[in-house]
């Protein structure tokens, strides 16, 4: 699905370039759930970055589902990103102009899907994360919570062979983070690879795979145990295996 | 290629303040522009009437005599021989007035004597080189002959009329609708007879700004005694200035008992009469040029206000899947909507404004191609001038997304 090999990326000012990743490989096998832990500044969100194809690289090697994404053009990686690729943010970032319908359709339009298409898809995705009467609802309209749900939906509506999840419950409180949890596991029981980006650790224990990056290099792998089929919804146990 | 414009425009209505403005500074625009330009286009359209006149080879030239020892009678036959022999010059003649100058002469013609009479009619007086002289062209009967031209009046004969002149195509029209007028005779103020020997077309008389100015007739006369003397002199082409030197620096030396006042271009004459016209374009095209250049920057702020504002929702737009031209095209459609909002309301403004201006200064009513055109231009400069913060929305890149700030 996805794999990264000795991925470096390096942000230059006049004066210092800095790693915000070094050497960095990472294999991640589709319908996994992995989370990137690490502190502040530890290149988690420029790893999600370089992973959703949001930005380049400096060397190494990155495969998605096979394809050398290394020097792609803008069109192709907006192209990847729009049909295989779903993002989820920590502040949402729905259009607040756009109602809720509007937003989870805005990819679909991108990939000028027909109109019949669109509705469909964005019938099932609000239907999933339970907002489907809220079509006609501003974004301002909504809570924390459902905004990151309309956001989840926008992000699935596409139907993406991945999810990047950047801190999604982190302006969230405490119920509707595990709402959002919930939904992701969801989502990633029916098949959907996930990447959760997180600071927080009790979030990251729910992932069958917890990468913990410090100063832009993999510092710690810990392998959790499945969570059962049924049991969507409740967090994974904490089987924990250094690597 | 979906344009996306129904999410754009509801997007649009639930933060219309900037765009409501923008429309309306368009609506204004449109309404200038249509409206001023229509009567730029209408005084253009005056100010280059065919005259059938040389107008650029023309001098006019006035002297007046100021001692009792002045002959204006041999200063004119003197001063005649010497235009005519001058080098550059192709034929002169002396006159009472200076076509096109919004001065000279009126009489009233009828075509029966003692009936009533209406309006004035432009009279100018001519030797039989004065068709050769304005360049006019005859296009039926003959010119003045050289025994024909009469002397000038004077203040014990100042009634006298002539026994021949030559009409305009328009005035003979308009004394013998449906018939030619050459042959035919005409009654003066004091119903003195003169026939009509010869017809010319085109020729614009002396008063460019009346209602008919193309109605004008010549008569074969030397200019009065009692006024100072005009000639007016036809050069060869692009001897004019020349010309002008020459016979200034003679004609000033040649005569003590008289004074030369001027030796000027027609073409001054005629700029002169139609100053108020060329100041009102040059006015109008100001107004319109600052109107329009305001509409683009106002077009132009929004865009770049709304680019500068938007650049997170542009990083996620790119970060789902838009490319650089799809965020080109929703700026470029957002703007696109504003656009025609205000040129859709412009329509109505100028229509209005040219409805007033019709009624309130009595100018034709606006002509719809020129609201046409107004809505095609304002709609390409509103484009234009937002497609550079399109372009540099575009350039926004999809990591932004995930940025806190």
């Amino acid at each position: 699905m996805l794999t990264m090999h000795d991925v470096s990326k390096i942000y230059r000012t006049e004066l210092i370039e800095t790693y915000a990743l070094r050497s960095f490989s990472l294999e991640v096998s589709a319908g996994e759930f992995v989370a990137i832990t690490g502190p502040s500044g530890s290149g988690k969100t420029t790893f999600l970055n370089v992973a959703g194809l949001l930005e380049e690289f400096d060397s190494g090697s990155y495969l998605l589902e096979g394809q050398d994404v290394r020097g792609l053009s803008d069109d192709v990686r907006s192209r990847l990103r729009n049909e295989r690729i779903g993002f989820i943010f920590q502040s949402f970032n729905l259009i607040p102009d756009l109602d809720v319908y509007d937003n989870v359709e805005l990819p679909l339009r991108y990939r000028r899907l027909s109109g019949a298409d669109r509705r469909e898809r964005i019938g099932s995705a609000l239907e999933l994360v339970g907002l489907a009467s809220r079509a006609r609802h501003m974004p301002s309209q909504l809570s924390g919570g459902q905004q990151q749900r309309v956001a989840i939906a926008r992000a699935i509506a596409g139907d993406p062979a991945f999810l990047l999840a950047d801190e999604p419950t982190g302006n969230l409180d405490s119920l509707m983070s595990r709402q959002v949890m919930d939904l992701l596991e969801q989502i990633n029981d029916m098949g959907t690879t996930i990447l959760l980006v997180t600071h927080d650790p009790e979030l990251a224990r729910r992932a069958q795979r917890n990468v913990h990056l410090v100063d832009g290099q993999i510092s710690d792998f810990r392998v959790y145990e499945p969570r059962p089929a049924a049991s969507a919804g409740s967090a994974g146990t904490a089987g924990a295996a250094h690597i | 290629m979906s344009l996306d414009i129904r999410p754009t425009l509801s997007a649009l209505l639930r933060n219309r303040t900037g765009a409501v403005l923008v429309a309306a500074q368009v609506a204004i625009a449109l309404a200038v522009l249509a409206n001023a330009t229509y009567i730029i286009v209408q005084r253009l359209e005056t100010i280059h009437r065919p005259t059938g006149i040389d107008e650029n080879n023309i001098l006019v030239v006035e002297s007046a005599g100021f001692t009792p020892r002045f002959n204006q009678t041999a200063s004119v036959q003197e001063d005649l021989a010497y235009l005519r022999a001058a080098p550059g010059v192709i034929a002169a003649t002396a006159t009472n007035s200076i076509p096109l100058s919004n001065g000279g002469n009126n009489d009233s013609l009828v075509t029966r004597p003692g009936t009533a009479r209406h309006g004035y009619i432009n009279d100018i007086e001519v030797d039989e080189q004065g068709l050769d002289t304005l360049g006019v062209r005859l296009i039926a009967g003959r010119n003045f002959r050289h025994q024909e031209i009469q002397p000038a009046l004077t203040r014990n004969d100042a009634a006298h009329f002539v026994p021949v002149i030559i009409v305009s195509r328009a005035l003979g029209e308009y004394l013998f609708p449906q018939q030619n007028p050459l042959g035919k005779q005409v009654w003066d103020a004091f119903d003195h007879p003169a026939t009509i020997i010869g017809v010319v077309d085109p020729v614009m008389g002396a008063f460019p700004a009346s209602d008919h100015p193309e109605r004008v007739f010549f008569l074969p006369r030397m200019p009065d005694e009692f006024i100072v003397v005009r000639y007016l002199v036809r050069t060869q082409p692009g001897e004019r200035d020349t010309v002008a030197r020459l016979i200034e620096s003679h004609l000033a030396s040649s005569n003590p008992d008289r004074v030369l006042n001027f030796v000027r271009p027609l073409s001054y004459f005629k700029n002169l009469s139609y100053l108020g016209d060329s100041s009102m374009e040059l006015y109008l095209v100001t107004v319109t040029a600052l109107v329009i250049a305001v509409t683009s920057l106002g077009v132009f702020a929004l865009a770049t206000f709304n680019v500068s504002t938007r650049t997170k929702q542009i990083g996620t737009r790119r970060a789902v899947g838009a490319r650089r031209r799809d965020v080109v095209q929703y700026f470029m459609v957002e703007n696109g909507l504003i656009t025609s909002a205000g040129v859709l309301a412009g329509c109505g403004l100028a229509l209005a404004a040219g409805y007033w201006l019709s009624v309130r200064y009595a100018l034709p009513r606006l002509e719809l191609y020129y609201l046409v055109g107004g809505v095609v231009l304002l709609w390409a400069i509103g484009q234009l001038a937002a497609w550079q913060p399109a372009r540099r929305a575009a350039s926004v890149q999809p990591s932004v997304a995930t940025r806190s700030v």
